[in-house]
């Protein structure tokens, strides 16, 4: 397991209230990493941090090699460290004032020497790439659910970032354009090498090809392995959240 | 009764930080540093889609409130002209009224009549846009995206309404006089060249530039205020309403006690005036 990408360590926060406990977790380039957990048990919190968006109490996160503290960082240093991930938030959160080109080229404009009409080539070409085709003047409240989540997806990868987070990524979708969504990560992934963190309280995502899950309850990791590893496992939310995948 | 089985619940709640991020996300002096470091560099910058965000807020908060702009300005110029004019009826002076038009207009019933009314239309307006963007995780994209949200929504919002409001004072500036002369041509049987000869009389050029400066710092606290309050509210839905209310509260009482202040300087050192 040389291409650790992500290494999380000693994560306690958020700093004035934790609510997330002792997090340290892995992924690694090319691999799928999953955060398994039911709703209320701290996953979205943990991707905060990553994020920066939470001010920790503790611990520590090793990002594409660079060591970034998880409190206390200066705005720049924490500005580079987000520009190591890219982000799908449950919901897609595309910036509704703005149409859906502009979002997606909005990463490249802020953060490379890109002219407007380079950043607008590339996201023209970054939305056909999760196989979208966009006219011009087209805003993200035109778009159906999926194509909102595909939009997130062309720009979170704009800048091309080591590490892909996602937050409950096919929530609120239908069973066809899920399965569609993931077959164009996979595709995405094979093609690029990122690694994909799947914050999700769906078990179907440990049954997939992860290379480890991270099970969460009440704010701590409770068990990971692989899902061979789990299915064995004792406790009782990974038990829960197993045996619903076994009726879904 | 057959029992249900067991609860399937404890009825225990998550931290509501859990459920929605909470918070302030940029201090008060963040913010307005922020706004006019990004305003300077938005005057230089020709990069979209910031600029375009620009007229797409200037065709809101400005172009929007033309319909609220134009007939309230008239309306106050009507009622200043009946409510001075019906005051001087026992002295014989309703042709007072007139001069009054000319001395406050300007200076104080287009500045802050048309901060009010942008308050009303375009605070609550912002405000409201910003919660809504927080609680549906459009704020957090942007800085998850290594984003400044006072570049990309604060800034545009600003340069808008500093664009806007002195705009809108000039013209409520001019439809209070218009105001004025209607009531006084149609309804106090004085002539138009009687309303020009007077206007011009009490009317000082001075006075609309110290209106327009003052509706600059109304633009400026007013964007401020809304920006505040939408964007460092609690991220949830339920936050929202909370957040239009106290920013047109605050918007309101911000305008006039800057109000208050400029007319206390302008007062208590008589060159200025």
């Amino acid at each position: 397991m040389n291409d650790l990408v992500l290494e999380v360590q000693d994560l306690t926060g958020p700093d004035d209230s934790p609510i997330v406990f002792d997090i340290a977790l892995q992924a690694w380039r090319g691999g799928t990493t999953v955060v398994l957990g039911p709703i209320h048990s701290g996953k979205s919190i943990v991707m905060r941090h990553l994020l920066a968006l939470e001010e920790a109490r503790t611990g520590s996160i090793t990002v594409d090699g660079e060591r970034f503290d998880a409190r206390g960082e200066s705005e720049a240093v924490v500005r580079r460290m987000r520009t190591r991930f890219g982000v799908v938030f449950e919901g897609a959160a595309l910036l509704s004032r703005l149409t859906v080109i502009e979002n997606v080229e909005l990463p490249l404009l802020e953060h490379t020497s890109a002219t407007s009409e380079e950043a607008r080539e590339a996201a023209q070409g970054l939305l056909s790439e999760v196989g979208l085709a966009i006219e011009q003047d087209t805003i993200p409240v035109e778009l159906d659910r999926a194509a909102q989540r595909r939009v997130a997806l062309a720009r979170a990868l704009a800048l091309r970032p080591p590490v892909l987070l996602l937050d409950e990524p096919t929530q609120g979708l239908d069973a066809h354009a899920a399965s569609e969504l993931d077959r164009t990560l996979g595709v995405l992934q094979e093609r690029a090498g990122f690694a994909v963190v799947i914050f999700t309280r769906e078990a179907r995502y440990a049954f997939g090809n992860a290379k480890r899950v991270y099970v969460m309850a009440e704010g701590r990791i409770v068990d990971a392995g692989d899902h061979n590893s789990l299915v064995d496992s004792e406790h009782p939310v990974v038990r829960s959240l197993l045996r619903r995948r076994g009726t879904e | 009764m057959t029992s249900l089985g067991q609860p399937v619940t404890t009825g225990s709640r998550a931290p509501r930080s859990v459920v929605a991020p909470t918070g302030r996300i940029l201090s008060r002096g963040r913010l307005a540093l922020g706004a006019l470091y990004w305003l300077t560099w938005l005057s230089v910058s020709r990069r979209i889609p910031v600029r375009t965000g620009i007229q797409r807020e200037l065709e809101s908060l400005g172009v929007g409130a033309l319909r609220l702009v134009i007939p309230a300005s008239i309306l106050v110029g009507l009622i200043a002209t009946f409510q001075i004019a019906s005051q001087l009826l026992e002295f014989g002076a309703q042709a007072m009224s007139i001069r009054a038009i000319a001395w406050f207009t300007a200076r104080e019933f287009g500045p802050v009549g048309a901060a009010l009314l942008v308050v009303a239309r375009s605070a609550s307006g912002i405000a409201g846009e910003l919660a809504s963007m927080r609680a549906g995780g459009e704020i957090d994209a942007l800085r998850a995206m290594g984003l400044d949200p006072v570049k990309y929504l604060i800034a545009p919002k600003m340069a808008a309404l500093l664009v806007a409001l002195p705009a809108l004072t000039v013209l409520s500036d001019g439809l209070i006089i218009l105001g004025g002369w209607l009531g006084t041509t149609l309804f106090l049987d004085y002539s138009s060249s009687f309303f020009l000869e007077e206007f011009r009389a009490a009317f000082a050029m001075r006075d609309l530039i110290v209106g327009l400066g003052k509706s600059v710092i109304f633009a400026f606290i007013i964007g401020f205020v809304a920006t505040d309050e939408g964007l460092n509210g609690e991220g949830r839905v339920a936050a929202i309403g909370e957040a239009t209310t106290r920013a047109v509260m605050y918007s309101v009482l911000a305008v006039l006690a800057a109000d208050t202040l400029v007319n206390v300087v302008f007062y208590f050192i008589p060159g200025l005036a």
